[in-house]
């Protein structure tokens, strides 16, 4: 059996130099491939410009890769047609950063999860009000909120709300594009619990979008390390954090503050700020900024080879 | 939405409400002519009394009432329903669409508006029929610009994208998501062309392009009073006081809906205690460069005054960083801004003290805060593209924060600049100090930021989550640069957070907060190690592990302040509770080497 959700050599440019554009366009993601199966739990890492968001959107099509292929259950998305597209779309969802801008504000949270079981008409109009508070019910909400409005929830809840949002359509994909990076420690903790539970009991894959290294470990087994549109290193959770191979990596994990003493590694400072994606270095996208880099870094893209990017690992 | 004023909803709706009652009033035809008496002065039978052909003034000007609404809302209609149309269509679907809409709408922007309406009254003709259209397409483009401009800040938000996930088509999102969020400010500008459009109408009316004699109209009836000024200048009063009362009715409805769409213009409740009761000692003396007594801070709120920092007493030595950590709600923020004299309008101090170099802060005015601020106290805060103002390169405001305090000569402060960015590891000081805010990374100006807080050798630093909206190899860069800047400088730091971990790293000595008050404090690695407080204890295992377990999370919620538990404010979520906990409020236990909790069960986690 293939995996679930395929993605095959996606790169994506933005601006393309047009005859009105002036501005160079921006390699958002360069040739990255993934592969996500059933029940698997993948972390996507990087920090900001790294082309993370843009590559999940790529994965559930929401945005057109401008090369490269992605499959979703053997379907290819670029070719299939709106309907069907459509249809797809039931089976696979995303959960967004900021509980603000994630609800609509205007209309209850009720309506709003049951957005998705009318679209697709999942069930009769009749039978809607109940599974929605079921579904409220399965985030850890009751069905006295359904009738309230996102502003009256605190940004933990709205984060639940919008899961039970994703979970209507009973998705097999969920993308959570850094669904705790806005929230408080104890409520953090609170939507790890409920993503892990839901994964384990409905099978779902899920891509988990961070730039939050200590949140991943707990909750995925794979992770890809991506720095300016490119994958510098991928393997299992463990394998990655506990002997990384690529400077980046390193200088990643180095960079997290630790509560405990002991397990604190000697942070290696990256310098200077990571360059312009509209117009990055040659050969390794990385090498103005690593510690190790040596004259050959900046002759030749280096290929990804046996999880790492990277010449000199 | 907040609750719309209800005067002038009320002046419209009886405006509104004659209009459509005309018919049913017992009025005089107000097209009967008695030619014998015109110009008669008011009598019983004509209240108003007669015009130039002895037709009832009264029932003219209400049957004119009835023209000028009848027309003004109807165009205002038809345009914000055909400008909603292309708004909405030009701003979601873009490419053609938005070309058609938005360049059309500047071709007919293009013509003055009343020489356009000139033009298409002489094409159709004059009459109520045709100034309907005509106002219509005067003021489409209005609706267009606001339905696009709105579609064009909502497109962009997160919860379209979620029903472009969930395979919503264009219309549904257009309609169901997209309108219900632009409805507000098109409700304003759908009031403020109905009163454009009385005016307009009454105008053309006045120049015989409009309504056609002999129906009564407020432009003609000005028109034609306008002729008999000398013989009956009453009648001139009434159409103007009718025009204006329904103008002014309907601009005061366009301010109310306009207060009530706009979260802006939330009117500031104004501080009552201008100043908090004197302290009740003298500050400490000794290494101490702040020390805060007491402090609590108080906000009036509809519900009545809240408390959301109670109670917090701390102090800062030299060249010591103390963290105050804790979540959302905890007050710590809030601790911070009274500190810097910086809270919000509605917020203000009920009591304490915060000594300073012999200032106690909380009690300068302005004008003493001015000199402080910036000199021995300085800060930094989370978001440096919101405090740096966009329109001055980095080194004019850097150089300002020099010259609020010291004379500095020109060129002086021109090298001194260079120095500090220099100094706070910016790469090229000199090109930078010339370079706008958003002409640099986010850690460039945190740094930038950073140059100007110490830009006058501060004896304390309040940095507010500096690095929360940096990466984190950017954050290892500021956290580095912070601490060698205090080692250097030797003064104070205050570190507030909510991440632990980066806590553990930076900080001496901690305060924890919940709830507005400080549940644990001492030294950092002796509470992180050994907590005794059971929110600390729970906080920490809300932490992100490093052996792949998962986080345990605290059950339930933070109190909100106006339903504070009577006893202890973790109890209802703390695992330890017995009777006593909810009975009465624990104070803040001393222990020894400076730790203090504020739990009636210490020794037993201790």
């Amino acid at each position: 059996m293939t995996a679930l959700v395929v993605a095959e050599n996606l790169s994506r440019r933005f601006g393309e130099r047009g005859w009105l554009s002036r501005t160079p366009p921006v390699q958002a993601v360069t040739e990255v491939s993934l592969s996500l199966d059933r029940g698997e739990a993948v972390a996507l890492v990087g920090e900001s410009g790294s082309g993370k968001t843009t590559l999940g959107r790529m994965l559930l099509g929401l945005l057109q890769p401008s090369a490269g292929r992605v499959s979703f259950d053997g379907i290819d998305l670029a070719i299939v047609g709106a309907a069907q597209r459509r249809q797809l779309r039931r089976r696979m969802q995303i959960v967004f950063q900021d509980p603000q801008s994630s609800l609509d504000p205007r209309r209850t949270v009720g309506a709003q999860i049951a957005d998705g079981l009318e679209i697709h008409n999942i069930v009769p109009p009749s039978d809607r009000r109940a599974r929605v508070s079921e579904l409220l019910a399965r985030v850890g909400l009751s069905s006295v909120h359904a009738d309230r409005y996102p502003h009256q929830f605190s940004g933990g809840q709205r984060q639940r709300i919008g899961i039970a949002r994703a979970l209507a359509t009973e998705p097999e994909f969920l993308l959570a594009d850094e669904p705790v990076s806005s929230l408080d420690v104890s409520v953090q903790a609170q939507v790890l619990d409920l993503l892990a539970d839901l994964r384990t009991r409905l099978g779902l894959a899920l891509l988990f979008i961070s730039h939050d290294l200590a949140v991943v470990r707990s909750l995925c087994e794979h992770v890809a390390v991506m720095y300016l549109g490119r994958v510098m290193e991928t393997g299992p959770v463990t394998h990655v954090f506990d002997a990384p191979r690529h400077p980046y990596t390193q200088a990643l994990l180095s960079a997290v503050p630790r509560l405990d003493a002991a397990r604190r590694r000697t942070r290696i400072l990256l310098p200077g700020d990571p360059p312009s994606p509209a117009n990055p270095p040659s050969g390794c996208v990385f090498r103005t900024r690593c510690p190790i880099a040596i004259g050959a870094c900046a002759a030749a893209v280096p290929a990804l080879i046996d999880g790492v990017a990277c010449i000199r690992a | 939405m907040k609750r719309v004023r209800r005067g002038p909803l009320i002046a419209i709706a009886a405006i509104a409400l004659v209009a459509l009652l005309v018919p049913l009033l017992p009025l005089a035809d107000p097209l009967h002519m008695d030619v014998v008496h015109h110009l008669s002065p008011p009598s019983l039978q004509y209240p108003l009394g007669q015009d130039e052909y002895g037709r009832d003034v009264l029932s003219r000007l209400l049957w004119g009432a009835r023209t000028s609404l009848a027309v003004a809302a109807a165009s205002a209609s038809l345009a914000c329903l055909f400008g909603t149309a292309l708004g909405l269509a030009g701003g979601f679907m873009r490419g053609v669409a938005e070309l058609v809409a938005v360049r059309s709408m500047d071709i007919v922007l293009c013509f003055p508006p009343l020489l356009l309406a000139l033009l298409i009254v002489m094409l159709l003709g004059p009459g109520a029929a045709t100034l309907i259209p005509v106002l219509a397409v005067l003021y489409t483009p209005g609706f267009v610009r606001v339905v696009y401009a709105g579609v064009l800040s909502v497109r962009s938000q997160d919860y379209v994208e979620a029903m472009r996930a969930l395979g919503a088509g264009p219309s549904r999102i257009m309609l169901r998501t997209i309108l219900p969020n632009v409805a507000g400010p098109l409700l304003v500008q759908f009031s403020l062309a109905a009163a454009a459009a009385v005016v307009l109408e009454s105008g053309l009316s006045f120049l015989g392009l409009g309504v056609v004699p002999p129906a009564p109209s407020w432009g003609l009836m000005i028109g034609a009073a306008r002729a008999t000024m000398n013989q009956a200048p009453l009648l001139l009063v009434w159409p103007c006081a009718a025009l204006s009362l329904t103008i002014l009715a309907m601009n005061a409805l366009c301010d109310a809906l306009r207060d009530a769409v706009d979260p802006h213009t939330q009117p500031a409740r104004l501080r009552r205690h201008a100043q908090p009761p004197p302290p009740p000692s003298r500050p400490a003396t000794g290494t101490a460069v702040l020390d805060v007594r007491n402090l609590m801070v108080e906000i009036d709120t509809p519900h009545g005054t809240i408390q959301p920092v109670r109670d917090v007493s701390f102090t800062v030595r030299a060249g010591e960083t103390l963290a105050i950590v804790g979540e959302s709600g905890s007050g710590k923020t809030l601790t911070g801004l009274a500190i810097m004299g910086l809270l919000p309008p509605a917020a203000f101090v009920g009591q304490g003290s915060a000594w300073l170099q012999g200032h106690n802060l909380l009690r300068l005015d302005d004008a003493g805060f001015r000199r402080v601020r910036g000199g021995v106290l300085s800060m930094i805060f989370q978001d440096p593209l919101s405090s740096l103002n966009p329109v001055h390169r980095i080194g004019t405001q850097i150089a300002e924060a020099m010259h609020a305090h010291f004379e500095v000569a020109h060129f002086e402060a021109k090298e001194e600049v260079a120095a500090l960015l220099d100094r706070v590891g910016m790469p090229d000081p000199e090109r930078r100090a010339r370079a706008y805010p958003h002409e640099l990374s986010g850690g460039m100006r945190q740094r930038a930021m950073i140059a100007m807080a110490i830009a006058n050798d501060p004896r304390l630093l309040i940095a507010d989550e500096p690095t929360t909206a940096l990466d984190v190899t950017i954050q290892a860069q500021v956290l580095d640069l912070l601490g060698d800047l205090q080692r250097e400088f030797r003064m104070g730091l205050v570190f507030i957070s909510h991440s632990l971990p980066l806590v553990a790293e930076i900080a001496d000595r901690v305060l924890v907060m919940y709830a507005g008050e400080i549940v644990e404090q001492g030294d950092v690695r002796e509470v992180f190690a050994a907590p005794m407080h059971p929110y600390t204890v729970a906080l920490l295992q809300s932490a992100p592990r490093d052996d792949g377990t998962l986080p345990v999370s605290i059950p339930g919620a933070v109190p909100l302040p106006h339903a504070m538990p009577p006893g202890c404010g973790f109890a209802p979520r703390c695992g330890l509770r017995e009777a006593a906990c909810e009975a009465q409020h624990p104070p803040l236990v001393e222990l020894a080497s400076g730790r203090a909790t504020r739990c009636l069960r210490w020794r037993e986690l201790a």
